[in-house]
């Protein structure tokens, strides 16, 4: 029963980020306002991190349940062979750890572009910004 | 109102529903045991990650790191962090050139900033902010975070300064966005010259390194020292975690510095235009 409560679990957060994965394409899309478009394309690539954490976990097999990739007691071979057995890969969070600062990178690449957008056209909706062009 | 409770009730009967279809058939959805390799005798990647992080028997293979995502950062993937490191800055550098034209006219006059109880509180949380976030960056080797972590939580302690005291507490303390830009580029030589320092070394002694080597590997034989005076500081990782700090801190803090300042002199910008 509680290796089904854990399954349950997980599957819900799974369901719950491919929700959030479709809502913050539908704000990048749809949403007029440059703001909120910075907003949910932060969502998104947020939401596309925590995809390839999940990809890195493993499942709970007879209690032994998943440990950060980090290794508390002294290196002896017990401890080591322990560790191998409950860690989790810690490839993708390293990777995870990268797109982080790309995506902060970018973020603030369009915050200053958006400060020049407003000074350009003393709006930030994009509609307008479409009519102005020219 | 009534609508958007409607809305709400679907989607959480979706996503519940669905939730409870894939707990059922579970072996397609859950991540399994990775670390049943294919090829019999053949060490997988991830395994080979968690055994070498910190493994003193594997002399020639380890980095003497307990902690394996730093490992992973600044060792066996050192290059894509190198240019990680050089997107992240020229994006700022970017920024930088776009936030150009305006003239950076420092708000004068009259009560500045907010209250007098956020303020002496402040005063007393901005030195543990820096001091969490140094405890960070320099543990990184350690225990989960790093360089750049340590270097985005202390970049919050100027944010806050900002939001509190206003910009003009920062540069009467001597944080101007010039002098950030010196230390960012401190930063960066150390990032570079830390990746290049065995290579000399070993250009010098005569032996076989590389570029970005930490440990002795069995073609390359130099090695950074990886504890000092019985502290673990994993050769080149206690350094790129150092430099990177001081790094983003001074990066993300020209950035903060940049959006405050702009308003003072936004007018000006479009006249050059």
């Amino acid at each position: 029963m509680s290796e089904f409560i854990v399954n349950y679990l997980f599957s819900l957060t799974l369901f719950s980020l491919i929700f959030n994965f479709v809502l913050s394409i539908y704000g990048l899309f749809f949403k007029p306002h440059y703001i909120k478009k910075v907003i949910a394309l932060t969502i998104f690539s947020d939401t596309i991190n925590v995809f390839a954490i999940y990809v890195g976990y493993r499942r709970w097999i007879n209690g032994i349940n998943p440990r950060p990739p980090v290794l508390i007691k002294p290196p002896t071979p017990g401890a080591i062979s322990e560790f191998i057995n409950s860690a989790v890969d810690p490839l993708p969070q390293a990777l995870v750890l990268t797109a982080v600062v790309i995506g902060l990178a970018v973020t603030l690449f369009l915050i200053f572009l958006g400060y020049q957008l407003y000074k350009h056209y003393h709006t930030l909706d994009m509609r307008e910004i479409r009519r102005l062009r020219g | 109102m009534r609508r958007s409770i409607l809305h709400l009730t679907i989607i959480l009967t979706l996503l519940l529903g669905l939730s409870l279809l894939a707990s059922i058939s579970w072996q397609w959805f859950v991540p399994g045991e990775w670390f049943k390799c294919p090829l019999q005798g053949i060490w997988c990647l991830p395994v080979f990650y968690l055994a070498t992080t910190y493994n003193p028997e594997l002399s020639n293979y380890t980095v003497n790191s307990p902690e394996a995502v730093t490992a992973i950062v600044w060792d066996y993937r050192g290059l894509d962090t190198l240019f990680e490191t050089s997107v992240f800055y020229l994006a700022l550098i970017a920024g930088i050139a776009l936030a150009r034209g305006a003239s950076y006219k420092l708000p004068t006059g009259g009560e500045l900033g907010l209250s007098k109880i956020v303020k002496t509180v402040s005063r007393l949380t901005l030195p543990m902010i820096i001091t969490v976030g140094a405890s960070i960056g320099l543990h990184g080797h350690l225990t989960p975070g790093g360089g750049f972590q340590g270097g985005a939580t202390a970049a919050v302690a100027f944010m806050v300064a900002i939001v509190v005291f206003s910009i003009v507490f920062l540069v009467e303390h001597g944080v101007s966005k010039d002098r950030m830009l010196i230390l960012r580029s401190i930063g960066l030589t150390g990032i570079g010259l830390t990746a290049v320092a065995l290579f000399f070394a070993g250009l010098i002694l005569g032996k076989n390194a590389y570029v970005f080597q930490n440990m002795a590997k069995p073609f390359a034989g130099l090695s950074f020292p990886w504890e000092v005076n019985s502290a673990l500081i994993s050769g080149t990782l206690w350094f790129f975690n150092l430099f990177e700090f001081l790094a983003v801190t001074a990066g993300f803090t020209i950035a903060f510095m940049l959006l405050a300042m702009s308003e003072a002199g936004s007018e000006e910008g479009v006249r050059h235009e």
